[in-house]
């Protein structure tokens, strides 16, 4: 851990406030993240019903409009779906399943991308034009097709989306990391590094890593709603994630049958938390970008 | 008596910093400048030279503001006009010549119509006759084959033609005072020495005033009428170069002059304050560093290259087809406990030694490379290669990339040495500390990240890094040419003490011969890839026997001191 710095975490967390402080619209954002977050953790404790368990739903309770009340008495502030089942709980369970699979796959692909991009970067030569030229390829498909394509040969499954996202998540990392990698690869300390006896893999990850790494850091909340909304178009479409366990994108898609019926409540409140969700996500992501963006800002 | 061209009276800038306080960057600046006079304007990096350059062009950015003070052109104060009326001089009255010649052209237009695009635009010349006035021009700047060079894209030209170039761009309209910002500082000394008497050439004929902006006391003396030393925004000393350079009157002035290496003469020591406090850190740091260093081996051979070429591809960058030959067939030996010179301007190849030396660039075949009697090529194995960089380091050129932004500057120093296992995690961080008081830092400076040090300050705790290793033999590429006049001396200073104390051998690279010649005790000069000259620092550099390298002395820039 010693190459690795310490920083009071005072220090951070002042640096961290700057960064928002005079930015209403980012600091909303934060707390919108904060907020969802927290919702979709606690969702079993937090939400009346539990969505998934059929044994308490009652056929009887299908498509109640919003402050209606339950055969079992509670409340149900969002009205219910066909089955009778809460569309405020379903809506905070799918927040569960959405931001799962959003933060895995953005995770996997990032992870994945990082080290192939440092791997193009330190061996260079045939190795980095594969690894280029199959991110070139991954780049030139459109990604929902590319997913929908891997989701119809593969099955649906969470497991499958994640894949499927990863993959169009990986190549854009590993080419943001080469560009940035070859420049630093061309600076002096790397070459003292060599010069010192520091293996290859330990210049990758202790040199290379740390230096290469803040332009990703930057573009991981872009990706994260990206992949959010990614989900739910294929939840939407009905290759994505399974019934049993609803994403956002699925309840849209339940509630899509309803809409011209006067039934709107069943898509419009998934589709309004999945908004908010992305928006909240995009304005720290822009926040993010311009303060580590040195022309957007004076420095000091 | 005519009123001055330039009258500036009083002058205060400061910036905004992000908190919304001022920072004083310019206070009580005054200066007066007849026409056709040259005046220089010297101070060290973050003087605020550059600032005043600016404001006279009505090109400071928003942060900076004029808080005091008149800047008169002519009798007319321009310190309140507005971008449409400092649009109408700037490059009409006045003009303006950049530090890098290859950065102020645009690369996707001929030099012919750029050069014509700035006639057109601040003189009535059109067409044809714009066409005429633009070789005129180049050959006024001495541009030769100035026909020619109109089709010519700046990256075919060299950088000293670009310069010349940029004055031909800077006197199109005939201007009054031309701003000339570190106008050579990016050229090697031979260029240098030519392009300086064009500039001083042009300013007599057309009766054009400069303002020559630059750290180099040697191009003072070669251009200036009069001088201004700058320290910290504030005018420390004017008048007369003659005066200025021979009999300073202000402290700061002689220690700027006392700073600057001369080719004349060997000096012990530069006059410039150190801060070696003897502390129980730092004479422990000093013995672990003599336990290490053989000494009392010199004059063995420690290092023996033999038909040492590099040639680079063509693909690799520069060069044009069949590959660019870096280094051709040198040879040369390094003895046990000596500096080893190695000078040339730019693209002669001597960092291409050094890095050929350490192994960051392969050498073409038939090369050897014996350190200690073993040829390096067969230093393969894991044991070898660690022998090899324990005994063989490098202090970096450029200060501000030599060190791990993300590593503090104990780490920095110490990374090497623990990953060898040569000491333990626990002993690293106290010799951190202890080679920082070596080299002149304080033993808190372990825990501080890089960006918190100046260029100097990173310089040292890249010597410290190289010592750490205990190397035998450390190759230094151009350390100090990007530093401060100033802090060049202390470093070199800090450098001489550690070669004393400790019998360092060094391969010292650099462009300065003035530097060279107050490290070195053998040097070797370079010129496209071959060895010029190879001899005694002393004889080489006073006595040459070779004409390249009495081309390369006849073209420093020379200051008379009154005690040479």
């Amino acid at each position: 851990m010693s190459e690795t710095t310490f920083e009071s975490s005072a220090g951070r967390f002042d640096r961290f406030r700057a960064v928002f402080a005079g930015y209403p619209a980012a600091v909303a954002g934060l707390i919108g993240i904060v907020l969802f977050s927290l919702i979709a953790l606690f969702a079993p404790v937090l939400a009346p019903q539990d969505p998934f368990d059929q044994s308490r739903l009652d056929i009887m309770d299908g498509l109640l409009p919003p402050m209606s009340t339950l055969m079992d008495g509670t409340l149900s502030v969002l009205g219910t779906d066909a089955v009778g089942r809460d569309i405020l709980s379903a809506v905070m369970y799918g927040m569960r399943t959405s931001l799962f699979v959003a933060l895995v796959s953005v995770g996997a692909g990032v992870a994945v991308g990082v080290v192939l991009g440092l791997v193009a970067v330190m061996r260079g030569g045939w190795i980095d034009a594969v690894i280029m030229r199959t991110a070139d390829l991954t780049l030139s498909f459109p990604g929902v097709l590319l997913a929908l394509l891997l989701l119809v040969v593969f099955g649906s499954g969470a497991d499958k989306v994640i894949l499927a996202l990863a993959i169009g998540i990986w190549a854009q990392n590993a080419r943001l990391v080469r560009a940035v990698g070859l420049s630093e690869m061309k600076k002096d300390y790397i070459a003292a590094a060599r010069l010192a006896g520091i293996g290859q893999l330990r210049i990758m990850f202790h040199f290379l890593l740390p230096n290469a790494i803040s332009p990703v850091l930057v573009i991981v909340p872009m990706a994260i709603s990206g992949a959010i909304v990614a989900e739910a178009t294929l939840s939407f479409l009905g290759v994505g994630v399974p019934i049993t366990e609803p994403s956002l994108g699925l309840l849209i898609s339940n509630g899509n049958d309803y809409l011209l019926s006067g039934r709107w409540w069943i898509s419009v409140a998934p589709g309004l938390v999945l908004v908010m969700m992305v928006l909240s996500i995009n304005v720290v992501a822009d926040r993010l970008r311009d303060h580590a963006n040195p022309y957007l800002q004076a420095r000091t | 008596m005519m009123a001055p061209l330039l009258a500036i009276e009083d002058l205060s800038i400061a910036y905004q910093l992000g908190d919304g306080r001022d920072a004083e960057a310019i206070s009580g600046f005054s200066l007066h400048l007849e026409r056709g006079r040259i005046v220089g304007i010297v101070g060290q990096s973050g003087a605020g030279k550059s600032t005043i350059g600016k404001a006279i062009l009505g090109l400071m950015g928003d942060n900076a503001r004029i808080t005091g003070g008149t800047i008169a052109l002519d009798g007319t104060d321009i310190t309140r006009f507005s971008e449409a009326r400092f649009a109408a001089i700037r490059g009409k009255r006045i003009g303006y010549i950049y530090q890098n010649p290859m950065t102020a052209l645009n690369p996707v237009l001929s030099i012919g119509e750029q050069l014509i695009e700035a006639i057109e635009a601040n003189t009535t010349r059109r067409g044809g006759d714009a066409r005429a006035y633009a070789v005129e021009l180049l050959k006024s700047a001495e541009v030769t084959h100035a026909e020619e060079r109109l089709a010519k894209y700046p990256h075919q030209l060299s950088g000293g033609l670009c310069q010349r170039i940029v004055f031909a761009i800077a006197i199109a309209a005939q201007p009054d005072l031309i701003i000339a910002d570190e106008p050579t500082t990016a050229l090697d000394v031979t260029v240098q020495k030519a392009v300086l008497a064009t500039l001083k050439k042009l300013a007599r004929e057309k009766q054009i005033s400069i303002v020559l902006i630059t750290h180099d006391m040697g191009v003072v003396a070669q251009m200036c009428d009069g001088v201004s030393v700058l320290w910290r925004g504030r005018l420390v000393e004017h008048g007369p170069t003659a005066q200025v350079i021979g009999a300073p009157r202000e402290r700061y002035t002689r220690d700027l002059m006392a700073a600057i290496p001369t080719v004349d003469h060997k000096r012990a020591r530069f006059d410039v304050l150190d801060s070696f406090e003897d502390t129980p850190g730092r004479r422990r740091g000093i013995a672990f560093l003599k336990s290490g260093i053989a000494a009392g081996r010199d004059g063995q051979s420690l290092l023996s290259i033999r038909n040492l070429s590099k040639t680079f591809d063509a693909q690799g960058g520069r060069g044009t087809s069949g590959g660019f030959r870096a280094l051709d067939g040198v040879a040369f030996e390094v003895f046990a406990g000596e500096t080893l010179g190695i000078v040339g301007e730019s693209g002669s190849g001597k960092s291409t030694i050094g890095r050929a030396i350490l192994g960051l660039v392969e050498p073409d075949a038939g090369a050897s490379i014996a350190f200690q009697g073993r040829p390096i090529a067969e230093m393969r194995g894991r044991r070898d290669r660690v022998a090899l960089s324990r005994s063989l380091q490098c202090i970096f050129q450029d200060p501000y990339s030599s060190l791990n932004p993300r590593m503090n500057a104990g780490t920095n120093i110490t990374y090497g040495i623990v990953a060898q296992g040569l000491v333990s995690r626990a002993e690293a961080k106290v010799l951190a500390q202890d080679l920082l008081e070596v080299v002149g830092l304080p033993r808190a400076a372990a825990g501080k990240m890089p960006h918190a040090f100046s260029g100097g300050e990173r310089q040292r705790i890249g010597i410290a890094r190289a010592l750490a290793f205990r190397p035998e033999l450390i190759f230094c590429d151009e350390p100090t040419s990007a530093l401060d006049v100033t802090v060049q001396a202390e470093i070199l200073n800090l450098m001489k003490e550690l070669q004393e104390t400790l019998g360092l051998t060094l391969v010292f690279v650099s462009h300065d011969l003035a530097v060279v010649r107050q490290m070195c005790d053998r040097v070797i000069v370079m010129r496209a890839g071959r060895m010029v000259e190879e001899g005694n620092a002393d004889e080489v550099l006073t006595a040459p026997r070779e004409t390249y390298t009495r081309d390369l002395l006849a073209a420093m820039p020379r200051i008379a001191f009154e005690d040479a």
